[in-house]
């Protein structure tokens, strides 16, 4: 029997929410990068655990670490510390972004230290 | 977060897909429970106010809601991530299924043509309706019925169970059954005295929801159908895996092929927002027909916009819009119980519930929940892991 691909794109229009889409592609992108940077933790959190405990690491032995239920505890909570770093940024909106060719209020400040 | 219980059929992970999976999963959390709080802020703070402002009144719908949410930041790039997010369930989960291929089909296949338990009828007639196939629902490539090879693929279904666990973040228990089993458990405790011999579960696909109700009637003869074959093949091989015998039959509910009167209870669990309105006037009809008079048709559904404030309409309306629902929008202006009287049913058999999870509640409070006289109540539309979410149950007997 042939071996299956899945494609992993899915029928319907997709829908971007910014009036420019290279905008809602970063945020994809950034999310996806997050989950990468998450599993690479994970899996050196799997790896110092081992060493600790072993002081010698076969492949098998990361492949076939499960978490018990403490450490997936451990790392929803670090999964939500992660979280509050990486959305940071959407957290803090209320701070408003400004474009960066309306700073005034910190241009008023440059002025004010500029003067002798 | 507690893991998905494993059955032969389940696909394996890596060591590192099962931490993108977790991940994933909390991030879904994450943005719906912390970043979803702040959408309410950005409503009451700035987005009511500007419409009143310019109205001279307060949103009354969540049309009004969602139109002015969408113009803010905030609501474009929760939007974008929630929407994003979805779309990496599905793609964290095919590598599983993919390596899987095609060891798992042969495997399916043998559990379908050599069953321990339960039976597999499946009709190549049937056609899967354009409510359906128009879109991959819930941004799954491949949609509930893709065949990625001839033969008898199963993928479709693999991907299901585990991708469904992903996106429930184990909300709903290890066997992703909580749903299933909050219906079984509220039809035992409020009407104890009825004890369904033959049931029905229609939209059943891989059977997840179907099964608890062989461990609320054992007795019972437990009957589903789907339009999807891949669904119903690995949905026989997982009830077997499981312990559990079902007759699966690849039928649409418009047009069941069971005679009149052969059920004593029919359900359905989250069947009804994805079925176009035409189709849920037959399918219901249907539901009448094959029902014995004395039964019972009882179904879980999200709630009416018009039962939600206007902000929770917009939030409950964002699945129709942006996740590939498009019969969810639909559902939430139906009158269930108008079509309940169009097709027989008669009024004083109608009964509808706000039930809590079985498995999340305390059972004196469920009971009570379940018990209670016929409640219609205000709610949040809420997500999975919730407090206190209560699931409505549209019932009606056949007097």
């Amino acid at each position: 029997m042939a071996d299956i691909k899945i494609s992993p794109l899915n029928i319907g229009e997709r829908p971007c929410f910014f009036d420019d889409p290279a905008i809602d592609q970063l945020l994809g992108m950034m999310l996806a990068v997050s989950a990468e940077l998450s599993v690479t933790r994970d899996r050196l959190d799997t790896v110092e655990r081992l060493l600790a405990s072993k002081g010698l690491v076969a492949g098998g032995e990361i492949e076939g670490f499960r978490p018990d239920a403490q450490v997936a505890g451990e790392r929803k909570r670090r999964h939500e510390e992660y979280l509050q770093r990486i959305l940071r940024i959407v957290r803090e909106e209320r701070q408003r972004l400004t474009p960066f060719d309306q700073m005034k209020q910190y241009q008023r400040l440059v002025e004010e230290f500029k003067k002798p | 977060m507690i893991q998905q219980a494993e059955h032969e059929f389940l696909v394996k992970a890596t060591h590192d897909e099962l931490n993108r999976q977790s991940y994933i999963s909390d991030l879904r959390m994450y943005l719906l429970n912390t970043i979803g709080a702040g959408l309410h802020d950005v409503y009451d703070q700035q987005v009511r106010p500007a419409f009143e402002a310019e109205h001279g009144r307060s949103p009354q719908n969540g049309d009004e809601v969602l139109r002015g949410m969408l113009k803010h930041q905030y609501c474009k790039t929760w939007s974008s991530m929630v929407r994003a997010t979805q779309e990496m369930i599905y793609d964290s989960v095919i590598p599983s299924v993919e390596r899987a291929q095609p060891e798992l089909n042969e495997r399916v296949r043998a559990a379908n043509q050599r069953p321990t338990l339960g039976s597999l009828d499946l009709d190549p007639m049937v056609e899967v309706p354009r409510y359906v196939s128009a879109v991959d629902v819930h941004c799954k490539p491949g949609n509930y019925h893709k065949e990625h090879t001839a033969g008898g693929d199963a993928s479709q279904g693999a991907l299901c169970d585990r991708s469904l666990f992903v996106y429930q973040a184990g909300a709903a228990g290890p066997n992703c059954d909580s749903n299933g089993r909050t219906i079984a458990e509220a039809i035992r405790h409020r009407w104890p005295e009825f004890k369904p011999r033959k049931i029905l579960d229609i939209g059943c696909t891989i059977g997840n929801n179907t099964l608890p109700y062989l461990d609320v009637f054992p007795e019972a003869e437990l009957h589903a159908i789907d339009v999807s074959a891949p669904c119903l093949r690995y949905g026989h091989a997982r009830a077997q895996a499981l312990g559990k015998a079902v007759h699966f039959h690849q039928m649409n509910a418009e047009q069941m092929k069971f005679a009149d009167s052969s059920f004593d209870l029919i359900v359905s669990c989250i069947l009804f927002h994805e079925v176009s309105r035409a189709a849920l006037q037959k399918i219901m009809k249907e539901c009448h027909r094959v029902l014995r008079p004395g039964g019972l048709a009882i179904h879980l559904e999200g709630p009416r916009t018009a039962d939600l404030d206007p902000y929770y309409a917009f939030y409950y309306k964002w699945d129709g819009r942006f996740n590939n629902e498009p019969c969810l929008e639909t559902w939430g202006e139906t009158d269930i119980r108008k079509i309940a009287e169009e097709v027989g049913f008669k009024s004083n058999g109608y009964v509808e519930l706000a039930v809590p999870d079985y498995s999340m509640t305390p059972r004196a409070k469920f009971i009570q929940a379940v018990t209670a006289r016929e409640v219609i109540k205000k709610r949040s539309a809420g997500h999975w892991g919730e407090e206190d979410l209560c699931l409505p149950l549209y019932g009606m007997w056949k007097l």
